[in-house]
């Protein structure tokens, strides 16, 4: 797991160097704080739809997620309801264009996945003694990080139109326990890939 | 901003990234954990290994040997060790495992522990545990692996691979499926029979409304040579209901011990403890 560690620490490293900047950015025109979200994968649903509020100067990008899993894919079908914060430390423009990349944004989500198949806690499935199942089958935690390209519109209005395309690479915590547990276990199996676009107007 | 990205749907986008970073992008992007499809090379493992194995039946005359483990459940560093003893064994057959094969039930973990496992130069054939039937377990164990019930003839004996984590279904009073067990069991062209299955028959989580009519079914067998199961990680023989038939119970992959099987006669057989 040494590879997951130094992803790590170059992560915790890269924020702590670009955080100072933060107060020398001249302030560009500004995006509203609400933003509409489409994003596909990474444990969310095949596809799933939501928003947010910007947050924090607009690092911040707390947002809530209703994502579709479809009955061929896991027996019954199902929603994957997603409480997710993506912190963005650092997205220069390109040159005078309208442009913006954010090599690395990372955040956290919790989600539960509908259905009686999965249960919130070992107690709750009314089934098991107490300690069984150490886990939840319907909630899973996890982290991401990615890059993401944005594109600054013309002002219109109070706010400047703003969208942002971005991946996401993460895992979840049944698959870190995994990985933290066996070291044959490589960083590259554990991971998972989503994306989407975000959008405000 | 679309026009950009208008020749590219977004997951081709995504696809190009994430080999842009040299990973394999398929098995990356994922609906949910909990989705139980799998790769072609990762499906149907049950159906896959007992073609190779039934396309070299024991030759008249050699005896019947085969690894007896369980509950592989998140040990990989213990698969990768017991599959390197496995392979210096002369003479086995094939491999069992016992079921709790994944210790979520999701679909990745069962790749993960057949990463390790098909490394094996025998065939290895498993039966479900309880662990694999979280959640959507059961049809991912299902779409990796195969049947839930299945037998198969090796060496004139039939092995019987059962379901009996009754407590996963709530105890509803059909697991293990009891005509499908009596109707495996009047195979009577075969000179043996061996039942395995996950949870024992003595165990809490064996459904108590089936445990009298299975070990009934098993008593009146008389080709029975023993029944064996997983479950409790350890080792252990014996005669729980003292009616004559003996109960295996297998080391689970983190005791780093596992057992060889040798079968002759009727009901010979000899067990030998390997550690690795």
């Amino acid at each position: 797991m040494g590879q997951m560690r130094r992803v790590l620490l170059g992560l915790l490293a890269y924020g702590s160097v670009i955080l100072p900047m933060q107060a020398q950015t001249d302030a560009p025109p500004q995006a509203g704080p609400f933003f509409l979200t489409l994003h596909f994968a990474g444990g969310t649903g095949l596809v799933a739809l939501g928003g947010g509020y910007r947050v924090a100067h607009q690092r911040l990008e707390p947002e809530v997620l209703v994502g579709y899993l479809p009955r061929r894919l896991a027996g019954h079908r199902a929603a994957i309801i997603t409480l997710k914060t993506s912190y963005i430390p650092f997205s220069p423009r390109l040159g005078h264009s309208r442009w913006e990349v954010s090599p690395v944004a990372v955040g956290g989500f919790i989600n539960y996945t509908t259905g009686s198949q999965y249960f919130l806690t070992n107690n709750s499935a009314g089934r098991y003694r107490p300690g069984y199942y150490w886990w939840s089958a319907a909630v899973r935690m996890g982290a991401f990080a990615g890059p993401r390209l944005t594109h600054l519109g013309h002002l219109s209005g109070r706010y400047v139109p703003k969208q942002t395309l971005y991946a996401e690479l993460g895992t979840n915590e049944l698959y870190l326990v995994s990985a933290l547990t066996n070291r044959s276990l490589k960083l590259k199996e554990i991971l998972t890939l989503g994306g989407g676009v975000k959008g405000s107007w | 901003m679309l026009s950009i990205f208008r020749s590219h749907s977004l997951i081709s986008y995504l696809s190009i990234a994430a080999t842009a970073v040299g990973l394999s992008s398929c098995e990356m992007i994922e609906f949910s954990p909990n989705d139980h499809r799998s790769p072609d090379d990762k499906q149907a493992l049950t159906d896959k290994h007992l073609t190779t194995l039934l396309a070299n039946p024991l030759p008249a005359g050699d005896t019947l040997r085969f690894v007896y483990t369980g509950d592989s459940q998140r040990f990989y560093d213990d698969a990768e060790d017991l599959v390197k003893s496995v392979n210096q064994q002369k003479g086995v057959q094939f491999m069992l495992v016992a079921g709790d094969i994944s210790d979520f039930g999701l679909a990745r973990e069962m790749w993960w522990v057949d990463d390790q496992l098909r490394k094996l130069t025998i065939s290895y054939l498993t039966v479900i545990g309880n662990h694999d039937q979280v959640g959507n377990g059961r049809k991912a164990y299902g779409e990796v692996f195969g049947a839930l019930n299945y037998s198969f003839v090796y060496g004139d004996t039939k092995f019987i691979m059962t379901d009996t984590n009754g407590r996963e279904y709530n105890f509803n009073g059909r697991i293990p499926d009891m005509p499908w067990v009596r109707q495996q069991l009047q195979d009577n062209t075969v000179r043996r029979h061996v039942i395995i299955s996950h949870v024992p028959p003595q165990d809490e989580d064996f459904d108590p409304a089936v445990r009298e009519a299975y070990v009934t079914a098993l008593r009146e067998d008389p080709r029975l040579v023993f029944e064996m199961n997983g479950h409790r990680h350890d080792f252990s023989i014996g005669q729980p209901f003292n009616d004559g038939v003996t109960y295996v119970n297998s080391y689970a992959f983190e005791k780093r011990q596992y057992l060889i099987v040798t079968m002759w006669g009727d009901k010979e057989f000899r067990l030998k403890k390997v550690p690795f």
